[in-house]
């Protein structure tokens, strides 16, 4: 029935719903470049979400594990053989993305006959020079985007442009400031989430949607303090100062406890 | 295949065809002759080897680098065809990467050295026909035993383990004998030897392999000149600077040249 033309936009448009509801209650993921790397964080309850993937690439999921992993392995597997075949400097995250995941994720999510992959991406580019750090975000339907700076995953673009706007505001020349500012932000997008959630199920109710709080730090805090029962904070980092070629490392938690701000560290053990 | 971590399957899925062919070039002069060493001091295991690459009585290179560093707790020094042992050594390197990166956990040490054993075993035609031969020593730290292991191979791809010293190349008939001498009757065993010491040892080792081999590069203080000299800890693989083996060299292996 999907031959006609617009039965097929139908579906599309259908497919399109249903993964958007299938973000509404994942973490969001948070990507910060500064002078000294680049920091990812996230929120997990187990399965961790953020991977290595090449000497100066990292990778940030939101979505289905199994569909992330499945990704990460394609990842993986092109890097590597591209590093061996040519030279590790000529692994891009540009060249992964558009050639290598981006038209996976289109071509799964166009087919409607097939599932879709459930699964929104964030690469993390490590450059020789600062000016030369990317990011790239590749969205359920394979469209991507290139950014500098910071980038973030969330449930909607609407989400996602809240955080953006919060990081805009925040200087970050330390690691310890780069975890602050991501847990922060992480905060904005999380709380932003919830909210949508209550709003919808408010509206169906016929009730007035909640007010939006505002996004000083106390009150970002204290949003984290309820949500940690029973998740981890995770953090990663593309350090440009160690001497190897392999620049990705997860900060281990008692180095990320004493990053935390206030008392966040202690619930993440 | 590719989801069990395994690289070397990825390259083969890929259409790589790994090693050369047994019958070309089975009469020319190919690049090779070293002296490598390796043995257990007091802090874990010092690898170093000569710089010299040879074709023939033909002096190639004088600053090749036979010590490679294939990851953050595992070095390969490398004796023979230096184009095959490079190769190697880079399958190695992102082998040991992928699997880390797929798994999410460190390739273990006895992992690693099937890998190399199975990289040998690949070559066995091209190394019958002379056109590959490598005959490497592996050394690594092995997380799981809390110790730095040495272990050598031959080209057919056998693994022996050397329990406190090994030796390949050339040059290598001439200082095992010296090591056996010194760990056996000198002022005390190698692997209680302190770093600095050890140091010196592999200095006058390789230095004694160049006497008598002309395929081993010496030290050559004018050009500035010295061998690779790594050490294994439990911190990982860390590289002795030339300023450093220039000062070890001046006061304690010139004496007697």
């Amino acid at each position: 029935m999907y031959e006609e033309p617009y039965r097929w936009i139908e579906a599309i448009g259908n497919r399109r719903q249903y993964l958007d509801g299938q973000f509404r209650q994942g973490s969001p993921v948070i990507g910060i470049g500064w002078d000294a790397g680049i920091l990812l964080m996230t929120t997990s309850k187990g399965t961790p979400k953020l991977y290595e993937i090449y000497d100066r690439l990292a990778l940030g999921g939101m979505g289905h594990p199994a569909d992330l992993e499945k990704l990460r392995f394609h990842l993986l597997e092109m890097a590597h053989v591209e590093g061996f075949n040519r030279s590790p400097s000529d692994v891009t995250g540009g060249r992964i993305v558009k050639y290598g995941i981006a038209p996976v994720i289109k071509q799964a999510f166009e087919e409607v006959f097939k599932a879709p992959f459930i699964v929104k991406i964030l690469l993390a580019e490590l450059g020789q020079k600062v000016e030369k750090d990317r990011f790239l975000t590749v969205n359920f339907d394979g469209t991507f985007e290139e950014k500098s700076q910071y980038a973030v995953l969330a449930a909607s673009p609407a989400i996602e442009q809240e955080m953006a706007a919060y990081l805009r505001q925040q200087s970050v020349v330390s690691l310890e400031q780069a975890v602050n500012v991501a847990v922060c932000s992480w905060a904005v997008g999380d709380r932003a989430q919830r909210q949508t959630l209550e709003e919808s199920r408010d509206q169906l109710k016929g009730q007035d949607a909640p007010a939006r709080l505002a996004s000083d730090s106390d009150l970002l805090y204290e949003h984290i303090r309820q949500c940690m029962h029973g998740m981890t904070i995770e953090c990663a980092l593309l350090d440009r100062h160690v001497p190897v070629s392999s620049k990705y490392r997860a900060l281990a938690p008692d180095e990320l406890e004493r990053l935390l701000p206030n008392d966040l560290g202690h619930p993440t053990t | 295949m590719g989801m069990q971590g395994d690289f070397y399957q990825v390259l083969k899925e890929q259409g790589y065809v790994l090693g050369v062919s047994g019958e070309a070039g089975a009469h020319q002069h190919l690049t090779t002759a070293t002296t490598i060493l390796a043995f257990k001091y007091l802090d874990g295991v010092l690898v170093a080897g000569d710089r010299r690459a040879t074709a023939g009585n033909l002096v190639m290179y004088d600053r090749t680098d036979k010590v490679l560093e294939i990851d953050r707790h595992s070095v390969m020094a490398i004796a023979g065809v230096p184009a095959t042992a490079y190769e190697m050594a880079r399958i190695l390197e992102h082998s040991f990467k992928y699997y880390r990166r797929t798994q999410l956990q460190e390739l273990s040490f006895e992992g690693k050295l099937r890998a190399l054993s199975k990289l040998l075993k690949e070559n066995i035609p091209a190394a019958l026909a002379g056109t590959g031969a490598v005959v490497p020593i592996f050394a690594g730290y092995d997380s799981e035993h809390d110790a730095a292991k040495i272990y050598f191979y031959d080209i057919l791809g056998a693994e022996f383990e050397g329990v406190e010293y090994a030796v390949s190349g050339s040059g290598s008939p001439t200082i095992r004998g010296i090591l056996h001498y010194v760990n056996t009757w000198g002022e005390q065993p190698l692997s209680e030897m302190p770093e600095e010491q050890a140091t010196v040892q592999a200095l006058r080792l390789l230095t004694s392999a160049a006497e008598f081999d002309s395929a081993t590069g010496g030290v050559n203080r004018d050009a500035n000149l010295y061998p690779v000299v790594k050490f294994i800890t439990t911190a990982g693989v860390r590289t002795i600077p030339d300023s450093q083996l220039r000062s070890l060299f001046e006061l304690n292996v010139c004496r007697g040249l």
